[in-house]
């Protein structure tokens, strides 16, 4: 319990360090548009692969289950859309992120703290939870919601693509039914909740990283233990937004 | 001039620096020998602030550091260059852009006068050619002479190497050194060199101070400490058998 609310104290005091006002703005920028090339448009094959079969699989699944003759056969359409929308997109997305991106600032950070790196920073005069952080957390805020809505079109297009090759709706009931009473709120909603997710990610990521001491194992055990956290983090906050937000 | 004043420091109830006072004066290589353990990393560290120290006063140049606050601190550290035992080069970076780092960080120079100024510090350490080379793609010697070339970048008032010819071949080790002891008479700033090795300490120790069990045991010059009467340095200093057959002749 002690080592928790200690942990928890360190990375409020750590957040304080990331949020202050960096020594140059032109560099922290420069490093931003970096960290988006790293870790927004690095990561867009992963999550175009991963969203196009899981929107191909929820539309197979969501034909399989809607047996009734009573149901119009386009709200397979909308039923794909909203899942995709309400759930799947961002969280799932948020958890590839996590494996993806979280893991490679825990190491990054962990490396260079313990090849003295993060000390030579300090040494020169620099805020080095600033420089390491802030860039890293403002790409994948920023970043985070575009993969979350590309994911979702391409989930749509999975779906699309199931229809037309394996004959589970008709495509045009199908398309239909991705237009059918869209709530563009909803779309807000899941490119918040990525926003949110983005937070936690960088910030626990960056934490684990920061802290760690030792060598190379404690390096990679930080990295697992910040992907741990994440997944957890990014589920807990998952049900209190949904509960906040939609309730 | 750095001046510590009853520096104490201590991990969970031990004491590793234990009372310890000194001068670092300017101009000099002022090189902090003691063996492993002994809190010369720990010291090294609680000067610059990675560390903060229990109690005492640290002086530079009559500003205590001790009180200062966290902006007075980051101010005072442009002033400071440190060269790490592993060179901590920023290694997602190339040679030239480590050594242009502080520049881009402290100054609002063109990108031809910080190239000006790279050029400089790597020739000056006798680097010449290696501007785009990775760090990894450099051998421990280089990685050195460019850890110091970005440690005076800035032209330092204060310069701070931990241990650093560990790892080095002697004719290296001894070019290590030898461009410390340059570096420090050339812009006359104010050095201090953590080393066990004893061939380091003759070759640069203007001033060497002896640190036993957290405390200042000794303190002279490079000629004295072949000389001294101090049972625990000249265990230390002629700990080999060579070292001690060398005595005796």
């Amino acid at each position: 319990m002690l080592k928790a609310l200690t942990n928890i104290g360190r990375y409020l005091v750590m957040l304080r360090a990331v949020f202050s006002k960096p020594e140059k703005f032109s560099i922290y920028y420069r490093q931003t548009i970096r960290e988006m090339e790293d870790h927004g448009l690095g990561s867009i094959g992963i999550v175009a692969i991963v969203s196009f079969f899981v929107g191909a699989a929820i539309t197979i699944q969501t034909d399989f289950n809607i047996e009734n003759p009573l149901l119009p056969r386009y709200i397979i359409g909308v039923t794909v859309r909203d899942s995709l929308l309400l759930e799947f997109s961002s969280t799932m997305v948020g958890l590839v992120i996590a494996g993806k991106s979280g893991s490679s600032i825990a190491s990054q950070i962990g490396m260079m703290r313990v090849t003295e790196q993060i000390d030579a920073l300090e040494v020169m005069g620099i805020n080095a939870a600033a420089y390491l952080m802030q860039p890293k957390l403002i790409a994948l805020v920023i970043f985070l919601p575009i993969l979350c809505a590309l994911s979702v079109a391409l989930g749509l297009l999975g779906g699309y693509l199931v229809c037309l090759v394996g004959d589970v709706v008709p495509v045009s009931d199908y398309i239909y039914g991705i237009q059918y009473v869209f709530y563009p709120y909803y779309l807000a909603y899941a490119m918040l909740k990525s926003a949110v997710y983005a937070f936690i990610i960088t910030t626990v990521a960056g934490y684990f990283g920061y802290h760690v001491s030792g060598g190379a194992l404690e390096v990679g055990r930080s990295s697992t233990q910040a992907f741990v956290l994440n997944c957890i983090l990014i589920l807990m906050a998952n049900l209190v937004l949904t509960n906040i937000i939609l309730h | 001039m750095i001046t510590l004043k009853n520096i104490y420091k201590k991990f969970d109830d031990q004491y590793v620096l234990n009372d310890l006072n000194m001068t670092l004066e300017k101009g000099k290589c002022n090189v902090v020998i003691g063996q492993s353990g002994s809190g010369k990393t720990v010291l090294m560290k609680s000067i610059v602030g990675l560390l903060e120290i229990d109690s005492g006063e640290i002086l530079y140049d009559e500003r205590n550091f001790t009180t200062m606050g966290k902006k007075e601190r980051q101010l005072l550290r442009k002033e400071m260059g440190m060269l790490f035992q592993g060179g901590a080069l920023f290694d997602s970076l190339t040679v030239e852009e480590n050594v242009m780092f502080p520049l881009n960080m402290f100054t609002s120079d063109n990108y031809s006068s910080k190239l000006k100024r790279v050029d400089f510090c790597l020739e000056r350490v006798g680097l010449r050619g290696v501007n785009q080379l990775m760090t990894a793609e450099l051998s421990g010697g280089m990685r050195k002479r460019a850890a110091i070339a970005r440690a005076i970048a800035l032209s330092p008032r204060y310069l701070f190497c931990d241990e650093p010819n560990s790892g080095l071949d002697p004719r290296t080790a001894i070019r290590i050194d030898n461009l410390i002891s340059e570096i420090t008479r050339e812009y006359n700033i104010t050095t201090l060199v953590n080393s066990h090795d004893m061939n380091s300490v003759l070759e640069i120790g203007d001033k060497v101070i002896y640190i036993y069990q957290g405390c200042q045991c000794w303190e002279g010059t490079k000629e004295e400490v072949l000389h001294t009467d101090n049972e625990a340095l000249n265990s230390f200093v002629f700990a080999t058998r060579m070292a001690q057959q060398i005595k005796d002749v």
